[in-house]
């Protein structure tokens, strides 16, 4: 039962019907930044609130949630939210990325593969990427206008001259539909391919910075890269400690003789420790993509 | 099948938030009612950046988090967002505040008068340590030797009127709200006044401070008027007609002036909040005349001051810092070190 006192979910009907226009304008202007008002939530600004108004605008009673921080649904940040989510609308939760309807995620695309009826909501930080370039918002917002990406292009280049490659670790810039130059939210860059021609849709949104932009799915992806020289995905060569497994996204962790590593994804984790079969995934055991039209 | 989902992160949170609660004792609607009472310029602090007149609430936020300001607004402002939007308030002129305190520091004497009110400006700040072993009962006030008015004539208005101050720069047609649509730049006027009377008071400060002392230093402006009172909310009735009073709120506002071109009316900055507030009315009113030249230093541009400077933006941002990274470090770390492989093939 969703909590007595508050509106379903939360957000009172105007705001939500707010930030259904919104998202709507954003599905159809894919990488597009969408302002919007972006309402005070009950955890701080800078803690996922935009996701959080998202994903309270389009639960419904019928959905299961899965929320995860940096790959974990234990993290205290992800129960706290999950927990929010699930007293002010009814929603089951889960932490299996199959069964969830609605994925909240800080900074990761989870292992298995999305399918069409799911939608991945990701918190992002700074949505503008052209932020570290031109810190003025119209300025950037003229830029956009203008598809001019100059800018990026030149300290792409820097780098490529300078170290051989970008240096440039998670929210690698993208460019949508081959439209506008998108942030993808701080993924580690081995998710960023998994947003290409996904069959899911993904909603990005900045709650602080009152921004929300989408992919839909079907969408052309593309890492800003020069065709001599491919964007790479990180290779951690090692394995999880505790399910063997050197095939997905692993976590560092100091250890007595040197770094250690664990899976990051912890639906995948808790299958393999259980012993249950795995969804597909979006890397092989050979580290190999799905698709074989992105570099990773 | 799905995953018990309470697991170490719950718990772990709610061990947390007992001990965080244990430590500040119990809350009583005795102690709130003392709050109220006993601390209204911090309650007022709460509320203007709360963007929400509620002392009650003001107080229960302020018990709750123990005195963290910052935590205190988010309730505030996260509990203000729930509630219906029912009617915008009917605007009201400089002229019909009930004003306790107005002075100007442009004029010696300004017409009905400067009124002092309640305030320590002129008075010793010292720490009254016999209060520490014995109660104090303040000395009560003098008796007024006439009523004082009901309404103060603006000394803005009479600078307007003499041809000294430029004409108001945009009509309040169909205000704009900031809580139902986002700050985009260049602001709309309602919306930055909005965005400074819901600002972060120490933010305003600093950044008015650095205007004042050193990066505006060539002009000085002038506060023409200082204001503290109350202020009537008057609404349209939803059935007869016509305005009807639901209450009133404390407010303060600041009017600063400063020379345009020579021989050119004198440009007016201004500003206001909720509750009473004076540094923070005056540091916001000349960063508002500020923000209008034509190109201001960085840190008094409209877009760098009105988002740096909102409490709840800004803190939150800055505590997210403590959230975990591990994810976005590593691949930071891989790409700035580089793997073998990667170098290799590059």
């Amino acid at each position: 039962m969703p909590r007595l006192g508050y509106s379903y979910a939360f957000l009172d009907p105007g705001a939500k019907r707010e930030l259904r226009r919104s998202l709507l304008k954003a599905v159809a202007l894919p990488g597009y930044q969408v302002a919007y008002a972006s309402r005070e939530m009950p955890i701080a600004r800078g803690w996922g609130t935009g996701a959080l108004q998202v994903t309270l605008s389009l639960v419904g009673p019928e959905d299961v949630v899965k929320v995860i921080d940096q790959g974990a649904d234990d993290s205290v940040n992800a129960a706290n939210l999950r927990r929010f989510i699930a007293s002010m609308s009814g929603a089951r939760t889960t932490w299996d990325t199959l069964e969830a309807t609605l994925i909240q995620s800080r900074h990761r695309i989870p292992e298995e593969r999305l399918r069409p009826h799911q939608i991945l909501i990701l918190q992002v930080p700074i949505p503008e990427p052209l932020r570290h370039v031109e810190p003025s918002e119209p300025r950037a917002r003229e830029l956009h206008a203008l598809a001019d990406y100059s800018a990026l292009w030149v300290g792409l280049f820097e780098e490529t001259r300078r170290f051989r490659r970008s240096l440039k670790g998670a929210a690698y810039p993208v460019m949508v539909h081959g439209r506008y130059v998108m942030d993808p939210s701080p993924i580690p860059r081995w998710d960023v391919p998994k947003l290409h021609q996904a069959p899911h849709l993904t909603l990005l949104a900045a709650g602080r910075e009152k921004r929300l932009y989408a992919v839909p799915p079907h969408t052309e992806v593309r890492p800003l890269a020069f065709q001599d020289v491919p964007f790479q995905v990180e290779r951690v060569r090692a394995r999880c400690r505790r399910t063997g497994v050197g095939h997905l996204f692993l976590n560092a962790i100091p250890g007595e003789g040197g770094l250690e590593h664990e899976l990051s994804d912890t639906s995948v984790l808790e299958k393999l420790r259980a012993g249950r079969a795995l969804g597909e995934t979006y890397y092989d055991l050979e580290g190999r993509f799905y698709r074989d039209d992105v570099p990773v | 099948m799905s995953y018990v989902t309470a697991r170490g992160g719950e718990e772990a949170i709610r061990a947390a938030e007992a001990l965080y609660r244990s430590l500040l004792g119990r809350l009583t609607p005795a102690f709130h009612e003392q709050l109220e009472a006993r601390l209204p310029y911090l309650l007022d602090r709460l509320m203007g950046e709360g963007g929400v007149w509620a002392p009650r609430l003001a107080a229960l936020a302020l018990a709750q988090t123990g005195g963290d300001l910052y935590e205190g607004v988010l309730l505030l402002r996260a509990y203000r967002t729930t509630l219906p939007r029912l009617s915008p308030a009917l605007a009201l002129s400089r002229e019909e505040l009930c004003l306790l305190r107005r002075i100007s520091a442009a004029f010696k004497a300004i017409p009905e008068g400067q009124v002092l009110g309640p305030t320590l400006d002129y008075s010793q700040r010292l720490l009254r340590l016999e209060a520490l072993y014995r109660a104090e009962a303040p000395p009560p006030p003098p008796e007024a030797a006439r009523p004082a008015p009901e309404r103060y004539p603006s000394v803005s208005g009479w600078l307007r009127r003499k041809g000294l101050l430029q004409a108001p720069r945009e009509a309040a047609e169909g205000l704009p709200d900031l809580t139902t649509e986002p700050l985009r730049f260049p602001a709309p006027r309602p919306l930055a006044l909005q965005a400074l009377a819901r600002a972060d008071t120490g933010g305003l400060l600093a950044l008015g401070y650095s205007g004042m002392r050193a990066y505006n230093a060539h002009y000085h402006p002038t506060v023409s008027e200082l204001g503290l009172g109350y202020a009537e909310v008057r609404l349209p009735h939803p059935v007869r007609g016509g305005a009807f009073a639901i209450g009133e709120v404390r407010l303060s506002f600041a009017e600063v002036v400063a020379p345009a071109q020579p021989g050119e009316p004198y440009r007016l900055g201004f500003a206001a909040t909720l509750g009473w507030n004076e540094v923070k009315v005056i540091a916001a009113a000349l960063l508002e005349l500020e923000m209008q030249r034509e190109e201001p230093h960085p840190a008094r541009s409209q877009e760098f001051v009105l988002l740096h400077t909102d409490p709840v933006e800004a803190s939150g941002f800055a505590l997210h810092y403590k959230l975990p990274h591990y994810v976005t470090f590593l691949s930071n770390l891989l790409a700035h070190q580089g793997q073998p492989e990667e170098v290799e093939d590059a």
